[in-house]
């Protein structure tokens, strides 16, 4: 058995040099300290967009995408087609989880300050991957075309049509028309499974080639106050077969999510019906919504809801350019402005969660 | 304000004249001289009789024989009133409850705004009057009091009177062309226009069911012939004790109604479908249905039903007994919601009332066995209603099953209605066929998804035994490698 493996090797070693692989891969090392635990979460994010991307394959053999026939597509994924539930249920866990993933990843680099030069390009295409996994959950919510995610996604696009100037055209066009109609569905299907892809596939490849060459970033807390030799740890095996560790606990995970509380269908979209009481958009959502909540009629000269949003929109500006404004860390010194905007980012982001999941 | 500053003058004129019938009255002394209608009609008029001048509508003196002081301007003489001023006219008194007070008058003050807020105050084609004005009804002179027989408001006269503009098409195209003109004919059937042409003054007339000056159309609420209130109307004499003694017949209609199925529906669920009183009786033509048309009047809305039991064998059996068609099972007034109780030989059931075991007993067993037969489509239905919660609360996606759970549900009230036709065979297709051939179904579906969920947990337990073991070589791989 083992001569067979290894003729395979051979066989493919001659023709596309593995070798020069393996020693590229054996070349690269990990840095281990305290924090190091939170460079797993990048890796986990990877595993659950490539489940995602799975699962959805497999839906898509059956779903369809009409106002007409979305919900009893999912009806039939659901009740008829072998093992439908698990590919459903496990896509819209491991959404969810992908999104939860990504926030971690996202503020454990924030923290650690890994987005300082020389990495800036992987912070800029996270965080646009991080917007698109947002826009992935938006555009995904309404493919079941039940009676919640018409009503979300409708109050979804009235807050984007708050936006100033931009917002109307904006909102018309993720709409495809002036209200949520079947052409919203279509066009939402379009940017779930072709457009967004596409573009994130090509940020993902660039974010992780990044990755790659320029090695995984030390925390700038421990490269400031350790003077000795930082311990490493090969990527390729060691690195690699703890991911690979933490990914089948992943999957063990989204295998008990999914058997345990699998997707749910609601009843059928009516967009005669009167909006059900309490609508609320997914989780990630929440803190915003909530926040807009908040906001009084008019502030000022402004409605407060378009202060709010453009509050937010400032905000995700700043955000996508913290490696370009916070010079400090840059040149490896403290910025404690980072630390603290990022713990209040965290406790805001959780307390309006959960005032909203309570609301 | 002319036409109030003169409403006041004679007002008060009026009230201080203090009138009695009077030969000082020279409108009418010259008009009598005349020998003009309006004067004849006038004598016998309770205004007249009570001591009002020609003057209190027409305005003028009555006090002078001469023509040109008497029916000056300056006298505030107006002629003939005419379109809503004549309305004006009367309620300038009617509608004073200190002036109608001085003669001890029992008519309410408010009949004005009740004509004005009612159908016949609507404005009438020309656009600048309502349709009805008082003397529409009342007459201009010559009015008398309601008791009296000649008044056209009188109750024997009231049809008449009403008919005046309802009989006529060309008039009732012109304000609502879907109301029927044959009104009066219909009544002159029923039984209480038969005893009204006989002189029964007691009996209802078009306002006691419609009201007077409030009549509002039958589709107004407020109405009080709008099908949920019409039982309440009809109630106001035939629940009566008193008013109804001489008439022998029993009074607890409304009580039984409100408290059958129909009566339930209308007036406490307000469903406008259930039937009201009129949709049973007749309204102008109003008839109790007799044992032949009994059927034929639950039929208007229980076709199938009615269909069926003609072609059945009850039906010659029951003409030949004489007995009112549905009623002998399912009552009249109080007609309760009909349940499987009532099928079989049981003690409640009404089938048993004829069959017994020892008599006519074909029918003793037909009706045995369609008991046993819809009882087990009932119990069957509620097992697979019971599994489809239960797949339900395990998460499971049953809501096709669920779906055609309505077919079953469907089945039971097709054989339900198939019970009239008292056909075993037919009965059985029903119930067998559809029903529970659907509920069997419905079960097999529901007890599937009960078994997929538990199959779920047992391909749960082995993929995470797998993925763990994989998950427990891999850490162990770490450690080796690791410790090397």
């Amino acid at each position: 058995m083992k001569n067979f493996l290894k003729r395979i090797y051979l066989w493919i070693d001659e023709r596309v040099k593995l070798n020069d692989l393996e020693n590229f891969l054996g070349k690269k090392y990990v840095p281990i300290h305290s924090h190091s635990v939170w460079y797993y979460f990048g890796g986990v994010s990877l595993f659950l967009f490539v489940i995602q991307v799975i699962t959805g394959i497999l839906l898509l053999f059956y779903y369809k995408a009409s106002s007409d026939l979305a919900f009893e597509s999912i009806q039939y994924i659901m009740s008829k087609v072998e093992f439908g539930w698990l590919i459903r249920s496990i896509h819209g866990w491991a959404a969810n989880l992908f999104i939860l993933s990504v926030f971690i990843h996202m503020f454990s680099v924030l923290f650690e300050r890994a987005y300082r030069k020389p990495r800036e390009i992987t912070w800029v295409t996270g965080i646009i991957m991080f917007f698109m996994a947002l826009g992935f959950g938006f555009s995904g919510y309404l493919l079941p075309w039940n009676e919640l995610a018409f009503f979300a996604t409708k109050v979804g696009s009235d807050i984007v049509g708050a936006v100033p100037l931009i917002g109307e055209p904006l909102k018309i066009f993720m709409r495809g028309g002036d209200d949520v109609t079947g052409a919203t569905l279509s066009r939402l299907f379009g940017f779930h499974v072709a457009l967004f892809p596409g573009i994130f596939t090509v940020l993902l490849v660039i974010h992780l080639l990044l990755v790659q060459r320029q090695g995984m970033s030390e925390p700038l807390e421990l490269e400031i106050e350790q003077k000795t030799e930082q311990k490493r740890m090969p990527f390729f095996p060691n690195f690699m077969m703890r991911d690979l560790l933490l990914w089948l606990i992943v999957l063990n995970l989204l295998a008990i999510l999914a058997v345990f509380f699998p997707a749910e269908l609601g009843i059928k979209a009516d967009p005669f019906a009167s909006a059900p009481a309490g609508i609320k958009p997914e989780w990630y959502f929440l803190f915003m919504f909530q926040t807009l909540k908040y906001f009084p009629g008019h502030m000022w000269f402004i409605e407060g809801e378009v202060l709010g949003i453009l509050l937010f929109g400032v905000a995700g500006i700043l955000w996508l350019l913290i490696p370009f404004w916070d010079v400090k860390s840059s040149k490896g010194k403290r910025n404690r402005i980072i630390t603290y905007s990022g713990i209040f980012a965290v406790i805001y982001i959780i307390v309006l969660t959960i005032l909203g999941w309570a609301s | 304000m002319k036409k109030t500053t003169a409403a006041l003058i004679l007002i008060c004129s009026i009230s201080l004249s203090g009138y009695t019938p009077s030969d000082n009255d020279e409108c009418l002394n010259c008009h009598d001289a005349l020998g003009d209608e309006p004067s004849q009609l006038y004598k016998n008029d309770i205004h007249y009789l009570k001591g009002i001048s020609c003057s209190a509508c027409h305005g003028g003196d009555n006090k002078t024989d001469d023509i040109d002081v008497a029916m000056s301007k300056n006298a505030g003489f107006i002629g003939v009133p005419k379109g809503n001023g004549i309305s004006e006219r009367c309620s300038t008194c009617h509608s004073n409850p200190e002036f109608m007070k001085k003669y001890n008058s029992p008519l309410q003050v408010n009949q004005m705004n009740l004509l004005t807020n009612s159908v016949h105050g609507r404005l009438s084609i020309n656009g600048k009057e309502r349709i009805v004005q008082c003397t529409t009804c009342h007459n201009a002179h010559g009015i008398v009091s309601v008791k009296n027989s000649s008044s056209p408001v009188h109750p024997l006269n009231v049809p008449r009177t009403c008919a005046k503009c309802h009989s006529n098409p060309l008039l009732m195209r012109t304000y609502n062309p879907s109301l029927p003109v044959d009104q009066l004919d219909k009544y002159r059937t029923s039984i209480h226009g038969l005893r009204n042409s006989r002189g029964d003054s007691k009996t209802a007339e078009c306002v006691n069911c419609h009201g007077s000056h409030d009549i509002l159309p039958v589709k107004d609420v407020n109405s009080s012939v709008y099908a949920i209130n019409l039982p309440k109307t009809c109630a106001k004499c035939h629940s009566n004790a008193d008013y109804m003694k001489e008439y022998k017949i029993p009074i607890q209609q409304f009580e039984k109604f409100s408290n059958s199925v129909h009566g339930i529906a209308l007036l406490q669920n307000n469903d406008l479908n259930a039937p009201s009183c009129n949709n049973c009786h007749g309204n102008h033509g109003a008839v109790p249905p007799g044992v032949e048309s009994i059927s034929k009047v639950c039929g208007s809305c229980h076709v199938l039903n009615a269909d069926l039991f003609s072609s059945s064998p009850h039906k010659k059996a029951f003409d030949k007994h004489n007995y009112p068609e549905c009623e002998t099972c399912h009552s009249n007034h109080q007609i309760i919601t009909a349940t499987n109780q009532l099928l079989g030989v049981t003690k409640e059931a009404v089938c048993s009332k004829c069959h017994k075991e020892n008599e006519n007993v074909k029918g003793y067993l037909v009706a045995k066995k369609m008991r046993l037969l819809i009882d087990s489509l009932d119990q069957s239905e509620k097992s697979a209603l019971n599994l489809i919660n239960e797949a339900e609360q395990k998460g499971m996606e049953i809501s096709e099953a669920k779906f055609k759970l309505r077919d079953a549900h469907q089945a039971k009230l097709q054989a339900r209605t198939m019970v009239h036709s008292f056909n075993k065979e037919k009965f059985k297709e029903i119930v067998d066929g559809k029903g529970l051939a659907t509920t069997n179904e419905v079960i097999a579906e529901a007890k599937n998804a009960i078994d997929e969920f538990y199959f779920r947990r047992v391909g749960l337990g082995v993929s995470v035994l797998i993925i763990s073991f994989l998950a427990v070589m891999i850490f162990l791989y770490i450690k080796r490698i690791e410790r090397k």
